[in-house]
């Protein structure tokens, strides 16, 4: 209870922070005039640029959170996120072909397809008659296919001319400028959706943890619970990466991190730290981006990595202590 | 001895092809003429002597070298995974030189080119100890991760750097994955000479790294000095990764491929190993820079992601195959 507490705080305050914060600073009164009663300097900024994007970023980190802490009791294994397994990846790489042979289906959409056949590919690949799939197979496997999707999705990079080269690595770096109301309303949404209906199968995936056998010696249908909630989480990230991008490392961090700060010990309540992790980190990595020079805008993705890849080293040099790798 | 001058023979014809075969086709005779008695008005020669005689050498070399350098990191961390790409060793490489371009103003080639080695040191030094080196079992997947890990951590800086200067957006953007395009301005000759250098070494430890790799005990028995051992092993991969990114990139999964099937060819000899593992990568890279030039015309498929495409479905194969958890 007080670690969800500390952690919506925590949440509170990274959002006012990344409401008042960036080239124009809006003192804790404007912040408060401008929320309260919509008037004054305040508002342009916020409700034209900040509001929408935090907003943004707030859902996308949500959704991807959700996602990561998904596949993680999955497979029960922290590295088994969709970033690290090559999922992103897929639904960054549809995106840039859409964007490079002009096509004008909803980017959700896309993202979507990306990445439910780069999980259809990883699962495929990783699968051998016979044999029960380690997850350790499935995430070196998921790697390769995230290494190929990055490889073609630079290729196409070289075929664009030279503006849309550059709004199109932004993108495939995980990016939330410019993002208007229309982003906001479009992940809150489907997010919302999608998380109600991951939540609604944890009972399902309480059972899968205690053991294949013993799952389906309870009555759940092994396969199609586990297809059902691997579906809902690759359908997660997706979400996210169509409003910011395929952002690294949001979703392997929130999960561990959120279960760190919440001690939570239900399945709900983790997923949902979760979420609220990943809205964290999100949240403070686009803050950072924006904040961190002075007129100078990075991508959200740069600094989300900058960040995540020391989480990574560290989470595995755990493991390794702990003699599991 | 037959199979090398197999290899030989696929490694001259992926020379020829690389010289005659792209936008502008020349023909293997008009190839040689030009190298005997040149014409600076007749295009065909220019385009050989400006173009194609760079970018040869520049695959020529890259490719040897991380041949080469895939082979010593599969031997001494006993990790059929293990590339200078994918362990971060080439982003290392990358943004070493990317930094000193941006910093030094790209005034002299060559002595950007050779940031490229403390790079490449720095990041294959860091992988070895984040995979568990020191403590003498590197395990695959460990290592694997945390080479992948690392990657991000670099890519994550370069891509820092080209948003900051967006001058440098178009090196990047030609650059990243790697392409034999730019070789003309490329410092080819310094290159070779370290590559080269990088090869003696590697063939000189052989024999010792051959017995490290057994086990550190019974190497000790044999009489040798891990600690030497992996450091020339370190200058082999520094020396031979610096080299290839320096003239052609960060080209990935090349050192992937091209080991396991040296090995079929060279059978248990390192030496021999390490001489097939060179022509063959080489081999491939021309096939695939060349490939790269045909399969989109007019739009040219860069080398590094011909290999990336290439081998990525290897990785994944080698993945499966493997047994998490058991130490080699």
């Amino acid at each position: 209870m007080k670690g969800a507490l500390t952690l919506g705080l925590l949440l509170l305050a990274a959002t006012l922070a990344a409401l008042a914060l960036g080239q124009v600073r809006l003192s804790p009164a404007l912040l408060w005039q401008g929320l309260s009663t919509g008037e004054g300097p305040g508002a342009l900024v916020l409700g034209t640029i900040r509001g929408p994007r935090v907003l943004t970023a707030l859902g996308a980190g949500a959704v991807l959170g959700m996602s990561g802490a998904l596949f993680q009791s999955l497979f029960r294994n922290p590295l088994a996120a969709p970033d690290v397994m090559g999922f992103t990846s897929g639904a960054g790489l549809t995106i840039i072909a859409a964007i490079a042979l002009g096509l004008s289906l909803p980017l959700p959409l896309i993202a979507a397809g990306g990445g439910l056949l780069a999980a259809l590919l990883v699962v495929a690949l990783s699968h051998r008659r016979g044999h029960a799939t380690p997850p350790l197979t499935m995430i070196l496997v998921g790697l390769g296919v995230g290494f190929v999707a990055s490889a073609l999705s630079s290729f196409l990079l070289t075929l664009l001319p030279h503006t849309q080269a550059a709004e199109a690595q932004r993108w495939l770096t995980g990016s939330l400028a410019a993002r208007d109301w229309s982003h906001a309303l479009q992940v809150w949404a489907v997010g919302g959706v999608l998380g109600a209906l991951a939540l609604a199968q944890m009972r399902r995936l309480a059972a899968l943890q205690l053991g294949e056998d013993l799952a389906a010696g309870l009555g759940l249908r092994v396969g199609a619970a586990r297809l059902a909630l691997a579906g809902t989480g690759v359908l997660l990230a997706a979400a996210g990466v169509a409003v910011a991008g395929p952002v690294p490392f949001v979703a392997l961090m929130a999960g561990p991190l959120g279960i760190r700060l919440v001690a939570a010990r239900q399945l709900h309540a983790r997923l949902l730290a979760a979420a609220a992790t990943g809205a964290l980190v999100l949240v403070l990595g686009d803050l950072a981006a924006r904040a961190a020079l002075p007129g100078i805008q990075l991508p959200t993705g740069v600094m989300t990595g900058l960040l995540g890849a020391p989480y990574l080293l560290w989470r595995l040099s755990r493991e390794m202590e702990k003699g599991e790798l | 001895m037959l199979r090398l001058f197999g290899l030989l023979a696929l490694l001259l014809l992926a020379l020829a092809l690389a010289l005659s075969v792209g936008a502008r086709p020349v023909s293997l005779a008009m190839a040689l003429e030009a190298l005997h008695s040149f014409d600076p008005t007749n295009p065909d020669h220019v385009t050989l002597a400006a173009i194609r005689l760079p970018r040869m050498a520049a695959g020529l070399i890259a490719g040897a070298a991380l041949g080469i350098a895939g082979t010593i990191m599969q031997v001494m961390t006993r990790n059929p995974l293990a590339d200078p790409g994918i362990l971060g060793v080439n982003s290392g490489a990358a943004f070493a030189l990317l930094l000193g371009a941006t910093l030094l103003g790209r005034s002299d080639q060559a002595s950007v080119a050779l940031l490229s080695l403390p790079g490449a040191a720095l990041a294959s030094a860091l992988v070895f100890i984040l995979g568990g080196g020191l403590r003498g079992d590197v395990g695959p997947v460990r290592l694997t991760l945390a080479g992948a890990a690392l990657n991000a951590l670099l890519l994550s800086l370069v891509t820092a750097i080209v948003l900051i200067r967006q001058d440098t957006l178009d090196l990047f953007r030609f650059w990243v994955a790697g392409s034999l395009t730019q070789a003309a301005s490329r410092p080819l000759a310094e290159m070779a000479l370290l590559a080269a250098a990088g090869g003696a070494l590697a063939l000189a430890m052989a024999p010792q790294i051959e017995a490290l790799s057994l086990g550190s005990a019974l190497s000790r028995g044999l009489g040798t000095k891990p600690r030497r051992v992996q450091t020339a092993a370190l200058a082999v991969v520094t020396l031979c990764t610096g080299a290839a990114v320096a003239v052609a990139g960060p080209i990935a999964f090349l050192g992937l491929m091209v080991p396991p099937l040296a090995r079929i060819v060279a059978g248990h000899s390192l030496r021999r190993a390490l001489i097939a593992s060179a022509l063959m990568g080489a081999t491939l890279l021309l096939l695939a820079d060349t490939l790269g030039r045909v399969v989109m015309p007019p739009a040219e498929v860069r080398a590094g992601i011909m290999t990336a495409l290439i081998g990525g479905p290897v990785f994944m194969w080698v993945a499966r195959r493997l047994r998490p958890g058991a130490s080699a």
